[in-house]
């Protein structure tokens, strides 16, 4: 058809006039902030740093891109996991189709929010990342952190021109020495499945990661908590 | 499970507070949209082209990007969605499926265009003056849309002929959202339920008018960065 190949052309990236200016008061429309409160053993607050978040990974990138291109392409997206193990998915509702799944009253594959992780690592990469790049794990020896549960939104909180989701994780020190948190990731647990329960299970998957501009230290006998804020603003 | 509205105040209100300076790093945008159009006239010359910032995204798009962060369940061990999906989006908490098998959620996009003008709000979920899909007096005709993805970006494409004996003016134009949940049904067979959600809205500089014969692609594209 004439239309079809007159717009293979003008979507032809080369081809877009680019003498739109750009428009530098722009309001982002979208933005995440990372925000970290550190409070001592008496729950005063010591430190508080907020700072832009910026990094969705190609995990995260997969889940938002519609049906009609895995449908038309033919094209499946691979998912890396946090043990760097891959796992292909096309999403698709030509039954027995194929997605995340969801709760419901027959068999359930639970995909959920595991938590927000954090590292003493960094890497510049973050499309490509995983995993953190030196996690830190839970408990109270050398080196660890008390992880608290993940706390999860109720709903969209809508506050005059801005609507946002909250999701937040707090975190003890008591190591018995001081903890340097300089990298934050977002883990969640993928689960896909058909209706006819044919699954595909890549588990704890880095969805979103950050470096932080400036590491925070948290003493021995001191808390943090991390929250990650995600809006649009209209 | 702790929620948002326990958050302690002292810490909302540094969490809500605008920054105080933006860092050249810090305005590195973290989804970037962008809006081209462009319109041909019977003979297939091009006589109108367009580019422009997306600047108004719908607490709906904010909602569909929980899914890849919260997921579906609101935990490991419950059998329920999010509040997320539930509260804002409408969806089910719980699907029923009939033959015990399992649920499964995706979604689609699609763009719409209109002729009239609204005030944006976070909450809109239609287009003013949708124009509906025909040759009839002030229709347009919407062919197949597609969708591309390169380098972090995806590109909604949807191309429309005027037949209708008219110009028709187009002057907003919205990315439609679809909701599917899969499961099986009381038929004993597989079927979706779908949730529709209007994700952007945005109105032209100027309107773009479509001569009758004519035809224009509209294309939204959503840049991720990475």
């Amino acid at each position: 058809m004439m239309i079809g190949s007159k717009v293979d052309f003008d979507i032809n990236d080369l081809y877009i006039p680019k003498d739109v200016k750009e428009d530098i008061d722009y309001q982002k429309s979208f933005s995440a902030t990372l925000t970290i409160i550190v409070r001592d053993k008496d729950g005063n607050v010591i430190k508080r740093y907020k700072q832009k978040s910026h990094s969705p990974t190609a995990n995260f990138i997969g889940l938002m891109i519609p049906l009609t291109w895995y449908v038309n392409t033919g094209n499946s997206w691979t998912f890396k996991n946090t043990s760097n193990s891959t796992f292909s998915y096309e999403s698709s509702i030509a039954m027995p189709g194929f997605g995340m799944g969801y709760p419901c009253s027959g068999s359930n594959h639970n995909d959920y929010i595991v938590n927000i992780l954090v590292g003493s690592g960094s890497q510049s990469n973050p499309y490509s990342a995983y995993n953190l790049n030196a996690p830190i794990s839970n408990g109270s020896g050398t080196g660890q952190l008390l992880y608290s549960s993940i706390s999860t939104p109720t709903s969209i909180t809508i506050n005059g021109s801005q609507a946002y989701f909250i999701i937040s994780q707090s975190y003890a020190n008591q190591s018995g020495g001081t903890i340097t948190i300089s990298e934050v990731g977002i883990i969640t647990y993928l689960n896909f499945t058909s209706t006819t329960n044919t699954t595909t299970t890549p588990g704890n998957t880095l969805m979103w990661y950050d470096v932080l501009s400036s590491p925070i230290s948290v003493g021995n006998g001191q808390s943090v908590v991390i929250y990650y804020t995600f809006s649009v603003n209209a | 499970m702790l929620v948002s509205e326990q958050i302690p105040k002292e810490d909302l209100d540094y969490i809500l507070e605008p920054f105080k300076e933006d860092k050249e790093e810090d305005n590195k945008q973290i989804i970037s949209e962008k809006i081209i159009a462009v319109v041909r006239d019977a003979k297939g010359n091009i006589i109108d082209k367009r580019e422009q910032k997306m600047k108004s995204l719908t607490e709906y798009y904010l909602a569909l990007m929980s899914i890849p962060i919260l997921a579906t369940y609101s935990n490991p061990t419950s059998n329920t969605a999010t509040s997320i999906l539930v509260n804002v989006l409408g969806l089910s908490s719980q699907q029923y499926s009939s033959d015990g098998n399992s649920s499964f959620i995706t979604f689609d996009t699609s763009i719409q265009v209109g002729s009239g003008t609204q005030s944006f709000s976070l909450t809109l979920n239609s287009l003013g003056a949708p124009i509906s899909n025909g040759s009839g007096i002030g229709e347009l005709i919407y062919y197949s849309q597609s969708v591309l993805y390169t380098s972090n970006s995806v590109s909604q494409i949807l191309t429309v002929s005027n037949n209708s004996g008219n110009t028709i003016t187009v002057s907003e134009i919205g990315l439609m959202g679809t909701i599917y949940i899969a499961y099986g049904n009381s038929s004993g067979n597989y079927t979706t339920q779908p949730y529709n959600f209007l994700l952007s809205y945005d109105t032209f500089s100027s309107p773009i008018s479509i001569p009758n014969g004519g035809s224009a692609s509209f294309q939204i594209i959503i840049t991720f960065s990475g």
